[in-house]
């Protein structure tokens, strides 16, 4: 348990020495929230829930496997091989210091959406709606695990995961209402992992309920994880490729 | 396997998709020694410490460290090891005494800040110990991974390239930090294309290239085993006919003014050359005498000089 403390402190330090990930983690999110907020203010009531989900997808899709991937590009990884820690413990140690960076972010935009654009918050809707968050980033980030994988570079799995983010972006009822999407795309829209997570969160923050479909999105966002997690772990690599 | 021997490695034979980076090696470590692996670049030093560290697998052959199987039994080998690879490879956004703590932990072996502090002295590192690794200079980075090798206390201590691109000063300072490490009892094995290094620190020396040893003893058995020539050189003008004349000599040329004789008896042939020269009414300046040295082994079994292709 000592060994995993130690790492995952000096993990957390490593993030919070980096300049340019403190900006993208903790600076961009808030940035956001002001252009949002300046280019559609009266929406933004609806939009904060959205808005927090499409920073964890960014996130996890893109922002959390770059340490990761900067890790392996450098050797640290396969250093790190070479000694008597187990794979688990790292990814597990990992995992948690990104999951309280993801939360950190979350609340600095459920903060401003709070005190510049009236989205309602209350110890019902927040009980609710942190859980929601943590578990669409576990998702999110499972698969950006799976793009850091088949990825040979740093530079490429952010391509990918930007790719992937600005589709899911504007069909996932993130941003704009799954209403304006055309009839063979709204039929699909469900089925994809950030569908799910922003009704969750919504319902959770706007209305301090469950959704009534709640289950049905948990289990969802629960398999693209596990089937995510499976892939990725399959995936991992200690080295670049050759 | 006998208790003497930390490290045996059988038949291994290792591959990078269609290279062959070892073909068939075997070779034994025993207690307390320095070890060297010397070979030019791409001869497969690293790929072979890789296989001893459990980092890369081998398709045939089996490696053992102090008994466990590498890849059976790979945590039970890699707690007795040491590592400082090639790249320095160093969770370099911690500071210096955070990058110790953690390393040591890694191995679940806790160290108080007291001792943290000792090992950073010792490898004068003691005034940096809050400064972050990635501003530190070459010389202390290099030496900051030595700490870190040790920082779990290993009994075997593996470096790849310890002194590659540093300065005269700094290799000296890594080349004193390895003898005190041999001198706590430690094994330690090294690659290095240097053969000045290999020569100044091993006790034995395997000389790699092509994927294959093709020799493994210390320097002075492996420089006699093959009756290498001593070179004499020196600025005289004498008939080289004359000279070849001379007792035991083997090979002779001018280079430039210097007279350069290959000669197995370097003090009979010198004695005969004087009292050449003095017969001839010439005189004999800038004598040097160079003895065979591990380039002049390693140019005899391969056909090469390492100096051109390390």
């Amino acid at each position: 348990m000592k060994r995993f403390l130690i790492l995952t402190k000096s993990l957390a330090l490593i993030q919070l020495r980096n300049g340019a990930i403190l900006f993208w983690n903790f600076a961009f999110p808030v940035l956001l929230m002001f252009i949002y907020g300046v280019v559609m203010s009266e929406y933004m009531k609806y939009m904060t829930p959205g808005v927090i989900v499409l920073n964890a997808l960014s996130f996890g899709l893109v922002g959390s496997s770059t340490m990761m991937l900067e890790l392996r590009e450098k050797s640290i990884l396969r250093r790190l091989q070479a000694t008597t820690l187990p794979a688990w413990q790292l990814i597990t140690s990992y995992l948690l210091v990104n999951i309280v960076i993801g939360v950190i972010q979350s609340t600095l935009i459920l903060v401003m959406g709070a005190v510049f654009y009236e989205v309602p918050v209350s110890t019902t809707s927040l009980f609710l709606a942190y859980p929601m968050i943590i578990v669409s980033l576990l998702t999110f980030m499972s698969l950006g695990g799976i793009i850091s994988g088949v990825s040979p570079k740093a530079g490429t799995a952010t391509a990918v995961g930007m790719t992937i983010y600005f589709l899911l972006m504007f069909i996932s009822d993130m941003v704009f209402p799954v209403s304006t999407l055309p009839d063979n795309v709204k039929d699909i829209v469900p089925y994809l992992p950030a569908y799910p997570a922003v009704q969750l969160v919504r319902s959770a923050l706007l209305d301090a309920t469950l959704d009534e479909k709640w289950v049905t999105y948990i289990l969802l966002l629960a398999a693209y994880g596990f089937v995510a997690t499976l892939i990725a772990s399959r995936l991992f690599r200690w080295e670049p490729k050759a | 396997m006998s208790q003497n021997l930390v490290i045996d490695i059988e038949n291994v034979t290792a591959a990078y998709g269609a290279l062959t980076a070892l073909n068939g090696v075997s070779l034994s470590v025993q207690k307390g020694e320095i070890f060297g692996l010397l070979g030019p670049n791409g001869a497969g030093k690293s790929t072979l410490l890789a296989c001893v560290e459990g980092l890369h697998t081998p398709l045939q052959g089996s490696v053992h460290v102090g008994g466990s199987n590498v890849q059976h039994e790979p945590m039970s080998a890699k707690k007795r090891l040491g590592i400082q690879l090639q790249k320095t490879a160093l969770l370099d956004d911690l500071t210096v005494a955070e990058l110790v703590e953690v390393y040591a932990a890694l191995y679940e072996v806790f160290l108080t800040k007291a001792q943290i502090d000792t090992l950073l002295k010792r490898f004068d590192l003691l005034e940096k110990r809050n400064t972050l690794a990635r501003r530190l200079s070459g010389g202390q980075q290099q030496r900051l991974s030595l700490a870190v090798a040790i920082a779990n206390d290993p009994e075997i201590i593996l470096l790849d390239e310890p002194t590659s691109a540093l300065d005269p000063h700094a290799r000296r300072a890594v080349w004193n930090e390895i003898r005190k490490m041999h001198d706590e009892g430690r094994t330690i094995v090294l690659t290095t294309h240097a053969m000045e290094e290999a020569e100044a620190l091993c006790g034995r020396i395997a000389i790699i290239d092509g994927g294959e040893i093709v020799a493994c003893d210390t320097p002075t058995a492996l420089i006699a085993s093959l009756n290498l020539n001593a070179t004499l050189k020196a600025t005289v003008e004498l008939p080289l006919e004359q000279v070849y004349d001379l007792p035991h000599v083997n090979s002779a040329r001018y280079s430039g003014q210097h007279l350069e004789v290959e000669t197995s008896k370097p003090e009979e042939t010198m004695s005969a050359l004087q009292g050449l020269a003095a017969k001839s009414g010439r005189s004999i300046r800038d004598v040097m005498l160079r003895q065979p040295n591990l380039e002049d082994v390693f140019l005899k079994l391969t056909g090469r000089q390492l100096s051109e292709i390390g």
